[in-house]
């Protein structure tokens, strides 16, 4: 469903992504962790076609995102971090407009929009403009327009953030729901918890390169020691160094 | 501290210029720099023309009422830029809060904020009239006149500013944070409706017969402004004292400047602390839209001929238009000023123009107010129509389409508008003038399609410039696509009426029917407005395929 082959992306002498290779299957609730500026969300804007690669290819929904990316965009939803979304709209003119740019036929798209709201709890504030709304409904109605046009494809860039426990167990159970179709979901986060519970692979990136793949099995084995939680792993991976937080730390109060 | 905050702002500017390292910002500094030396030199080249002309040819001129109007003038500026400043700061923009968090009194903050915006403004007055100055020091064999200047420009804007800024401080306490930007674009355009109106009312060039030819220059009759009570008559004062060398006369106003100034300062600092302290509204409950409402906007959610994807871009542009007060304004302005400038003498003008009779002539004089609502709308719909999108460009770079369709859905949501507008005004323009119903039809044509290239090519120059980083409706456009934009408008409007005086002077001079000559003229004008259009298209296009979504 997904694949890439030695993506790379350098802006300048900073090189955000190298050489990434990845093989996500369809029905994979696919976790894509790293620490801040690892490269997690470019990788994710190469694979949606906002950022073009420096080198290396990407396949999604069988299409390669930079030969095809109209055929390849068709099948994708994307939900970015932190949404910028037309503010004098209304979130139900902003799904209408969603729907017709990916081409979904008027009386299915007003059903779909009408259904999206029911589930995201969203259709008493429909009408209202989306400048009225906190970050947790505006990262609602990102993800309901992302599945509006039903995609094979559902890309996530740290779709936890804001949303209150209820809300957040709610998008936990939708993208289960949208992987058990046989689809594919894949989601950068932060909080590994989620992580932890929810992914069926993992991949952990640090400095634009990929430190680790696979299940959480795989990763504890990796690192030889079973057990261990996803913190844990995420920790030892990508050489964060407890001990010398504390020194700074003790030499600020000296 | 408010020279800590002005070497803030001071690197700030060095850092997204000069140490950008980005080559567009380079050769954009650059540019600026150009034009800054090429205004200085003209500045001084007129300045020392003038000199030399005073000399031959003394003229009678009252200093103290010319200065203390520009002061005037000046103070107008001062309390637009002062409350802008001021409201952004409080309403839009975080900053505040973060220097507000130091361990600092609040008035020592809000005073640092006053003389950093003191500081700034007098750069910017030395940087409009540092070289006039230097040039009337050196004529005037007077080195100190330059400094005495540059002390009047830092304690004039004092009393401005710190009034303004309490003013704001009192004003926030009853406008919420969510209304800000709105109320900061509806104050501009009631300042420059009333900027405009005052200049008709009051300056003699306008206020008689609308545009008199051969009147003697003369100022405009505002005998307030030189008043001994007012801070414009004592910087008037100053400033002609300066200038006449009468160094005691200048000393004596300055002082009295810096006295008024600094009660004005230490009270208004102690003011803008206990306001700041005593809160203001944060936040108001969501606008709630009548159910109504938005079914009546559900309802027209297509356009006729326009496939889904081009209809829903020009349905969307048209709702972020007309709901936020920023851009409704782009629309609404171009058709004030018409009013202004041409609704207020229009009885004279039509007299004028009905005259000449029937005729293509006649026809297409009517359609000179349609060219300046064509030149506003044009430029302000059609550059900016890219850019409309901001920061939320994801939304339609993620789906399936293609940039070209972006543009073509940019051009129809630019266009439509612009040539329904063109169209009535040119209708009713030409109904009002009467040159003919044939001459008046081609003459509607010519400029419905005129105005559909012409915007066209703006969206695609606006795709070339396109700014998606935005946060202020303002910043919208590109300087450097406004400077092409007007540049290329007025080339297609001078080569437009080239083309049909030549097509008249060949009717007359070879005997073909007129209207032949005409259509020809027509013909080719509005192919080559549209050949250009395709171009900009083209271009913008191009630019756009090469965007990356940060």
């Amino acid at each position: 469903m997904l694949s890439t082959r030695l993506l790379t992306k350098r802006y300048g002498s900073l090189t955000a992504v190298e050489d990434l290779d990845l093989e996500v299957s369809g029905g994979e609730l696919f976790g894509f962790l790293g620490p801040n500026g690892a490269g997690k969300t470019t990788t994710i804007k190469m694979l949606v076609g906002l950022l073009r690669p420096t080198s290396g290819s990407a396949r999604v929904a069988g299409f390669d995102i930079m030969a095809e990316p109209e055929k390849a965009k068709a099948r994708i939803g994307y939900v970015p971090d932190a949404a910028t979304l037309y503010d004098k709209l209304s979130a139900r003119e902003f799904l209408e407009f969603s729907g017709d740019l990916y081409h979904v036929e008027r009386r299915l798209r007003d059903r779909r929009v009408e259904t999206l709201l029911k589930l995201f709890d969203l259709q008493d504030r429909g009408n209202d403009f989306l400048s009225g709304y906190s970050r947790g409904m505006r990262q609602k109605v990102s993800l309901a327009a992302a599945l509006l046009h039903d995609p094979q494809v559902l890309f996530l860039d740290e779709p936890t953030v804001g949303l209150d426990p209820q809300s957040a167990r709610q998008m936990k159970d939708i993208l289960q729901d949208f992987c058990r179709e046989g689809k594919t979901v894949f989601f950068s986060t932060h909080i590994l918890e989620i992580a932890e519970r929810m992914c069926t692979r993992l991949a952990i990136i640090n400095h634009g390169r990929l430190v680790a793949i696979g299940s959480l099995q795989d990763l504890r084995h990796m690192v030889g020691q079973d057990g261990q939680s996803l913190e844990q792993i995420f920790l030892e991976l990508t050489g964060s160094r407890e001990e010398d937080v504390s020194a700074v730390l003790r030499g600020l109060e000296s | 501290m408010g020279l800590l905050l002005w070497r803030a702002q001071l690197r700030m500017f060095i850092n997204q210029t000069l140490r950008s390292r980005q080559a567009g910002r380079l050769a954009g500094t650059i540019t600026g720099a150009a034009v800054i030396v090429l205004a200085w030199s003209w500045e001084v080249i007129i300045t020392w023309a003038g000199v030399q002309a005073s000399h031959r040819v003394p003229m009678r001129i009252d200093m103290v009422a010319l200065l203390s109007l520009a002061f005037l003038a000046y103070t107008a500026v001062l309390i637009f830029s002062s409350l802008v400043f001021s409201l952004n700061a409080l309403l839009l923009n975080a900053d505040l809060d973060l220097l507000l968090a130091a361990p600092r009194r609040v008035e020592s903050i809000l005073a640092g904020r006053m003389v950093a915006q003191v500081l700034r403004l007098l750069m910017l007055s030395l940087l409009f009239t540092a070289p006039a100055l230097l040039v009337l020091a050196i004529a005037n064999q007077s080195p100190l006149l330059l400094f005495a200047f540059t002390a009047l420009y830092f304690l004039y804007p004092v009393f401005v500013v710190v009034i303004i800024s309490v003013l704001s401080l009192l004003l926030v306490r009853f406008i919420p944070v969510g209304r800000g930007r709105e109320l900061l674009t509806l104050f501009g355009v009631a300042l420059a409706l009333g900027i405009n109106l005052l200049n008709f009312l009051l300056n003699p060039a306008l206020r008689d017969s609308g545009f008199r030819r051969g009147a003697p220059p003369s100022l405009p009759d505002v005998p307030a402004a030189s008043a001994p009570w007012l801070p414009s008559g004592w910087a008037g004062r100053a400033a002609a004292a300066i200038l006449s060398g009468n160094w005691i006369t200048a000393s004596e106003w300055l002082l009295v400047m810096l006295a008024v100034s600094a009660v004005i300062f230490a009270i208004g600092t102690v003011l803008s602390g206990r306001l700041y302290l005593a809160g203001w509204i944060q936040a108001v409950p969501p606008r709630r839209r009548l159910p109504a409402l938005a079914r009546a906007h559900q309802r027209s959610g297509a356009v006729p001929l326009l496939d889904p994807v081009l209809a829903s871009i020009v349905i969307k542009d048209w709702r972020m238009r007309t709901r936020d007060v920023a851009q409704l304004v782009r629309f609404v302005m171009p058709v004030v000023f018409i009013f202004v400038i041409f609704g207020l003498r229009w009885p004279r003008l039509l007299s004028s123009v009905r005259s000449l009779g029937e005729g293509p002539v006649a026809a297409m004089l009517g359609l000179v107010p349609v060219w300046v609502l064509l030149f506003s709308l044009s430029i302000s719909l059609g550059l900016t129509a890219v850019s409309l999108e901001g920061k939320s460009i994801w939304v339609y770079a993620a789906s399936p389409n293609s940039t070209l369709r972006l543009v073509q859905g940019k051009c129809w949501s630019a266009a439509l508008p612009t040539a329904t507008l063109v169209a009535l005004v040119a209708v009713a323009s030409e109904i009002v003038i009467r040159p003919g119903w044939l001459w008046a039809t081609t003459a509607v044509l010519l400029a419905i399609a005129l105005a559909a290239a012409v915007t066209t090519l703006m969206v695609g120059i606006g795709a070339v410039f396109a700014r998606f980083d935005w946060t202020d409706a303002r910043r919208m456009m590109h300087p450097a696509a406004a400077f092409i934009g007007m540049g290329l408008f007025s080339i297609i409007s001078a080569a437009s009426a080239l083309l049909l005086g030549i097509s008249i002077a060949l009717a007359g001079a070879t005997g073909l029917p007129l209207f032949t000559t005409w259509l020809a003229a027509m013909a080719v004008s509005i192919g080559g407005a549209v050949a250009v259009a395709a171009l900009g298209i083209l271009f913008g296009n191009q630019h756009l395929r090469e965007l990356e979504v940060l």
